[in-house]
């Protein structure tokens, strides 16, 4: 007996992002990156339209990090100390099609530099890469409202998403990513309650909930994963309702969770079974990446070059 | 009848009594106070008094050794006056009140203390009639014939008759301790004499006998024991009429905000005791006030009837309240039986009865069948809720059909306890405030005590004579509400940072200045803080969501809701709008909500006017099922999308949303 597709009729749509202006914007991006915008589930071509395809970005730092594994670090070998040369290096050797700027080195306890000085080096790198940029801050929350502000002002009118914008300290990046025509990332604890509020408020300020994207806070395999997935889940489910305060796109900091995992950076000596490391990390990133994309994640900011080409064949092979 | 002239030494207090009355009785009408643990009975010898001058009738008893009866010592309860009398009162005999160190006494009363204050008495929303008035003691004058050769029956059975004919009491009891002064008694007031008969368990018990004709003088006292405040109300029991309403905090504070705190302290050592003394030290207390106030022999007070939750009941009784909180959260008694007031060590006639609501479970106690009981749920066929906003937030949804009942832990906050400057709803509070959006200008009304008439002659409360003392809770919902409308707040709680001379950064966080030092009562200006703000968002979103939850568990929604009763401490004037737009409230049609007071209190006075009220307290108490919200899995959830103001769900709230609020 032929069975027939239940087909599920949604009211609502996320809303689209625009990552990145071009010279006809007044940017000097040499393309738009455009996220979001799903009327379906992941991939339930047949229920709704799911115009833009999950995009990865290269997470690279402002300094070079100190705890990243070896099998990760090899990857970027003689890169990492210069940030302009390891972010021409995604886009030219990894066709990079966007970067994600960790500006860590701002962190009092890392090299705390300046504001001006992060400002600086946020106008140079855009002058050595075109792609379009995300820039997080170093997770002080004191520091990073003296320093996204100016680095806001320095990529005005590149249309950049800033991050991240949290419960109890998101005025000031919001005012910042307002007066200078970027998007935000507002970041909640695993918590769809709190993500809604913070999508509230943050559009009280004034600023349209069509910039926003939602951080969730996500688990790597293994390490809370399915907790991530169920709150993507239930904020896609709301959105498709009609619910427009959490139809946001998601990002996901794929590579920072996966990297944290014992089983993604143990070496093989330490534990035979597991099998070797060169492998193990990759995949353990991979994996937690295409579970996420599964929930509904928009953008993946991930770290092994490996991992990202195996997940870019996967979203290809989905979005056939 | 004759009169005797009795002075207590030290206190040099002198009292005019009939004859026949007991030592401790006098002691008593005189504001002597005497150790009496067993009420009267001749049991526990903690009332011995040495008799210095004067003629007295006495039992025999072992509790005076034959040495302390060669130096005139005496059970002040076994004895009776015969003549005017001297009598001193040896210190160990003297109520352990005054025994406390200063240190316990500071550590008793540390930050919380206030005196009790007059407090306007909760109406019923029933009306008073719709029960038969019967309250728990009522007094009979009697002129019994005298026994002759014809008449002989015993002085007892002649009693019994004499009632008899009078009432239908199949059943009555009397304390052998009232049999053994019978005789004398009964003699000495040339047979005349009132009866205090107490409703005691489905029986009737004869509680007291007094000489002369006393009944006249007959009045009881109802209670609500909250976790944060105490309230009480002197009735008189003859005509109903409520005399003085008084409401104070509970003392018990200092030893915990929350019942579980105190469940805890407890089980240290001495800890039920002190949390145990602190509670009935407070009702004593206020007790003595009312009596005193409105001049009334402490003798003539012969029941109270009191409300609380299950723990304030297990605490009272001094019953240990440990498995409260263990799992499956079992009380040891919800139905506890009418006792003797001293057994619990409340001071009022040393027979008096004490008699609690029954309660529901755990955490829902006495207080909310009592509210049940005067908002009349159990009665009508329309669905109606119950929200008692106090520091646990208890709510009943139902009809006559079905009772459904959950509680949540909300926090002292609304009855002005643990914010930086809450008050009680009690004169010098701000309970309404208005802002308006742009210079944040402040207007606000304090409970004043004057009262005058208005243009149709109906009773209206001047407002805004006294200075500002507090926020009490209806004021913390206005200023919420209205710096939200100003702009002036996020949703999240916290204060925009703005140059205006209210706002700042105090100690606490940023704060919102209210009335400043110079307009108020107050030693330091009047604030509200972003740690205030964070407390109320705690509690209204407890109670929403616990609402809510209810509503979604029985299948329901809130538009099947008739009527909303809103009880609580707070006083009965709450702003709808205002309640509604910081999400304490679902937002419903406005008429739908009835905003009662202290429904407890209300409902514990028609207890103790009337025992077919306290029948049907016992009918609700079996009757409302409990729903435990902490193992709904949905209820976390609903509570930290109530922690937003409104909500984080806006369509929830379609009044703030469209603008309209």
């Amino acid at each position: 007996m032929a069975g027939e597709l239940m087909l599920e009729k949604w009211s609502g749509a996320v809303s689209v992002i625009n990552i990145g202006s071009t010279k006809e914007e007044g940017g000097t991006r040499s393309r738009v990156i455009q996220v979001g915008g799903e009327a379906a589930l992941p991939f339930l071509f047949q229920e709704g339209v799911i115009p833009h395809k999950p995009v990865i970005a290269f997470e690279i730092w402002d300094t070079a990090p100190a705890d990243w594994p070896q099998e990760l670090t090899k990857s970027y070998a003689g890169v990492l100390a210069n940030p302009f040369v390891w972010a021409q290096m995604c886009v030219k050797e990894y066709k990079a099609e966007l970067l994600c700027i960790k500006l860590q080195g701002a962190h009092p306890d890392f090299t705390d530099k300046s504001p001006d000085e992060e400002a600086k080096f946020i106008s140079q790198l855009l002058k050595k890469v075109d792609v379009p940029l995300i820039i997080l801050g170093c997770g002080d929350d004191t520091k990073d409202n003296l320093v996204l502000p100016a680095c806001c002002e320095a990529a005005k009118g590149e249309r950049c998403l800033v991050g991240s914008a949290v419960q109890d300290n998101y005025k000031t990046l919001t005012a910042a990513v307002l007066a200078d025509g970027h998007n935000i990332i507002a970041e909640s604890p695993i918590d769809i309650n709190i993500a809604k509020q913070l999508n509230i408020l943050i559009s009280d300020m004034g600023l349209p909930l069509e910039r926003i994207v939602i951080n969730p806070t996500i688990g790597a395999l293994g390490y809370g994963l399915e907790y991530a997935y169920s709150i993507m889940e239930r904020a896609r489910l709301a959105a498709l309702a009609g619910d427009k305060t959490v139809a946001s796109p998601f990002i996901c900091l794929v590579g920072q969770e996966s990297w944290r995992a014992k089983e993604a950076k143990a070496l093989m000596n330490e534990f035979p079974t597991w099998g070797p490391e060169s492998e193990r990390g990759a995949i353990w990133e991979a994996v937690t990446a295409t579970a996420l994309i599964q929930a509904g994640a928009d953008i993946l900011v991930m770290r092994h070059p490996r991992a990202i080409e195996k997940v870019n064949k996967y979203i290809e092979e989905l979005m056939k | 009848m004759e009169k005797f002239k009795i002075t207590f030494y030290p206190d040099n207090k002198t009292i005019e009594v009939e004859k026949g009355k007991n030592i401790l009785s006098a002691a008593i009408s005189a504001g002597v106070y005497i150790n009496s643990s067993c009420g009267g009975d001749g049991v526990c010898g903690r009332c011995k008094v040495i008799l210095k001058k004067g003629q007295v009738i006495t039992q025999p008893t072992g509790r005076i050794s034959l040495d302390e009866r060669k130096k005139g010592f005496y059970l002040a309860c076994l004895t009776t006056i015969q003549s005017d009398l001297d009598v001193e009162v040896p210190s160990e005999s003297r109520l352990d009140l005054e025994k406390l160190s200063p240190e316990e006494i500071d550590l008793r009363l540390k930050g919380l203390y206030s005196e009790s204050e007059e407090v306007e008495p909760p109406e019923s929303i029933l009306g008073e009639e719709i029960f038969v008035h019967s309250p728990l003691a009522t007094k009979l004058y009697l002129e019994l014939p005298p026994p002759d050769l014809e008449d002989k029956i015993s002085d007892l059975e002649r009693l019994y008759r004499q009632i008899r004919r009078i009432q239908d009491i199949p059943i009555m009891q009397t304390g052998l301790s009232n049999i053994r002064r019978l005789g004398e008694l009964l003699r000495a007031s040339d047979w005349k004499i009132t009866l205090t008969l107490g409703k005691r368990n489905g029986t009737t018990e004869l509680v007291l006998i007094e000489p002369g004709n006393t009944s006249h003088k007959n009045f009881g006292l109802a209670f609500d024991i909250g976790t944060t405040t105490i309230s009480g109300q002197l009735v008189d029991l003859n005509t109903k009429k409520v005399l003085g309403t008084k409401a104070t905090y509970n003392k018990q504070a200092s030893f915990g905000s929350d019942i579980i705190t105190r469940i805890i302290y407890a089980q240290e050592q001495d800890g039920l005791e002190k949390l145990h003394h602190a509670v009935i030290d407070g009702m004593n207390q206020m007790i003595q006030e009312l009596i005193h106030e409105h001049n009334i022999d402490l003798n003539d007070v012969n029941c109270i009837l009191c409300a609380g939750n299950t723990t304030m009941v297990h605490l009272l009784l001094r019953v240990d309240p440990t498995y409260i909180r263990r799992q499956p959260y079992v009380p040891v008694a919800n139905f506890v039986p009418t006792i003797r007031a001293s057994e619990a060590g409340i001071k009022i006639n040393p027979r008096g009865l004490l008699s609690c609501v029954p309660g529901i479970s755990s955490y829902v106690g006495g207080d909310v069948t009592a509210g049940v009981l005067s908002c009349g749920l159990d009665s009508t066929e329309d669905l109606s809720i119950l929200i008692d906003i106090g520091t646990n937030g208890e709510i009943v949804l139902g009809n006559r059909d079905f009772l459904i009942s959950a509680s949540a832990s909300a926090g002292p906050a609304f009855e002005g306890s643990g914010v930086s400057c809450g008050m009680r709803s009690s004169r010098g509070a701000i309970q309404k405030v208005k802002i308006t959006p742009g210079d944040f200008q402040v207007t606000y009304n304090t409970i004043g005590t004057s009262t005058a008439l208005s243009a149709d002659g109906e009773r209206s409360r001047t407002i805004g004579e006294a200075k500002p003392h507090g926020i009490c809770g209806s004021g913390y919902i206005d200023i919420i509400a209205q710096v939200l409308r100003a702009g002036l707040l996020d949703k999240n709680g916290k204060i925009k940072m703005l140059k205006h001379r209210r706002i700042r950064d105090g100690e606490y966080g940023r704060e919102f200045v209210l009335a400043f030092k110079e307009e108020t009562d107050s030693t330091s200006d009047i604030v509200i803080t972003e740690v205030d703000i964070e407390n109320i968002k705690r509690a209204k979103a407890a109670i929403y969501s616990a609402t809510a939850a209810l509503v979604k568990y029985m299948a329901l929604d809130f538009s099947k809701i008739k009527k909303i009763f809103i009880a609580g401490g707070f006083g009965t004037c709450i702003d709808t709008d205002n309640a509604i737009s910081i999400g304490l409230l679902p937002d419903l049609d406005r008429s739908k909500f009835i905003f009662v007071g202290n429904s407890s209190l209300a409902g514990a006075r028609a207890i103790l006017l009337s025992y077919e009220a306290m029948k049907q307290a016992n009918e609700i108490a079996k009757k409302i099922t409990y729903f435990e919200l902490s193992v709904e899995p949905g209820y976390m959830d609903e509570y930290m999308a109530a922690l937003f103001f409104p909500h984080t769900d806006l369509s929830k709230f379609p009044s703030t949303k469209e603008g309209r609020l």
